[in-house]
């Protein structure tokens, strides 16, 4: 299979955060229309709230991380330095969903779906190759 | 970290020698001899000076919560999509600039985000532009100097616990120097001979004692 890099960017598509329900971390599912033809909506609409899904959960105050919270407090923070928090967990869940989606499903048309995490959280990028 | 990073060398360097002082002289002189349980003192003292010094460094060197800027490409992308909505909207095909502040809605509460020309990014509600440290923070509360970096959500708890420390770590070495002042006197047979046998420090208790008030305030 042809890497990225030997393709030509043809288009790159940003989705931004959807605020309309307060701030916390969503991404718009509105179908681009760049993508028409190329995405099935649905399955790109279905990638999209699983995200937004994962990223709520991420952000979600349990029993677990509030444990966490006062643990890490009481050693003056060093006990990150020996485990992963639960944000950060799911963090790297959704880098390997991100992957498989892209692997299984958007690759195979020369689409890629970049982690919104090294834009900050702000947008998703989406590269589409050139097809040839 | 920002770029002016000398201040917090001296925050630093003033809170490891006003706890060094007063490990220094009243606690290895009076409070560990003459007070019941005095040792404590000490150790509360070096446990609280401890948590504190890992909160302001936690503070300095972590990140508040920075935007990262666009690429050429988002920005480029962004303005289009603007400029395209703008057609639609008034059915006109002459290039106007993009308008800089952008409407949405939050919980069905109208909101205006504004464009960040530097960053170049519609910036999320309360996240501000920090011009030391030249990039956009989330929540932005505002720019210690003291601390060397911007305070933002993703410090900000730090922050807090590094200001409600230094406050409990002044008042418990202000307080046990008045007490040593006392014990002193009480053995030496008044006040003004007891400052005169230890005049050194006590220009630094009261510069403890003046931070109190600018940091809990």
């Amino acid at each position: 299979m042809q890497s990225a890099d030997e393709l030509q960017v043809r288009k790159r598509i940003y989705l931004q955060r959807d605020f309309s329900n307060g701030m916390a971390v969503r991404f718009q599912t509105r179908f681009p229309s760049e993508l028409d033809g190329r995405v099935n909506p649905e399955e790109f609409s279905q990638t999209i709230s699983v995200l937004n899904e994962k990223y709520r959960q991420a952000e979600e105050i349990s029993f677990s991380t509030y444990c966490e919270g006062c643990l890490a407090c009481l050693t003056g923070y060093l006990l990150l330095l020996c485990i992963n928090t639960h944000y950060k967990k799911v963090l790297k869940e959704i880098s390997k969903y991100i992957e498989d989606q892209n692997n299984t499903i958007y690759w195979p048309k020369r689409i890629l779906i970049k982690d919104p995490f090294e834009s900050g959280l702000r947008s998703i990028e989406i590269v589409i190759f050139d097809e040839n | 970290m920002a770029r002016q990073t000398g201040i917090l060398y001296f925050t630093i360097s003033l809170i490891l020698v006003t706890v060094a002082l007063f490990f220094g002289f009243e606690c290895r002189l009076t409070l560990v001899t003459h007070l019941p349980y005095g040792y404590f003192i000490p150790i509360a003292c070096g446990l609280l000076f401890l948590f504190n010094m890992g909160c302001l460094l936690r503070t300095a060197w972590s990140d508040p919560g920075i935007i990262p800027r666009s690429t050429p490409e988002e920005a480029a992308y962004l303005e289009r999509c603007l400029q395209d909505q703008q057609a639609r909207d008034e059915n006109t095909r002459e290039y106007r600039p993009p308008p800089r502040t952008l409407d949405i809605t939050i919980n069905g509460t109208p909101m205006k985000l504004k464009y960040c020309f530097t960053c170049k990014i519609f910036r999320p509600p309360r996240a501000s532009h920090c011009s030391m440290c030249d990039n956009c923070v989330e929540n932005f509360d505002h720019h210690c100097p003291w601390v060397g970096n911007c305070v933002g959500r993703r410090n900000y708890r730090y922050f807090f616990l590094f200001v409600t420390s230094l406050t409990l770590l002044c008042l418990f070495i202000f307080s046990f120097s008045v007490t040593h002042i006392i014990l002193l006197s009480g053995l030496q047979g008044g006040f003004l001979e007891a400052l005169k046998i230890s005049p050194g420090r006590y220009p630094f208790m009261l510069i403890c004692f003046f931070s109190i008030w600018s940091v809990i305030g």
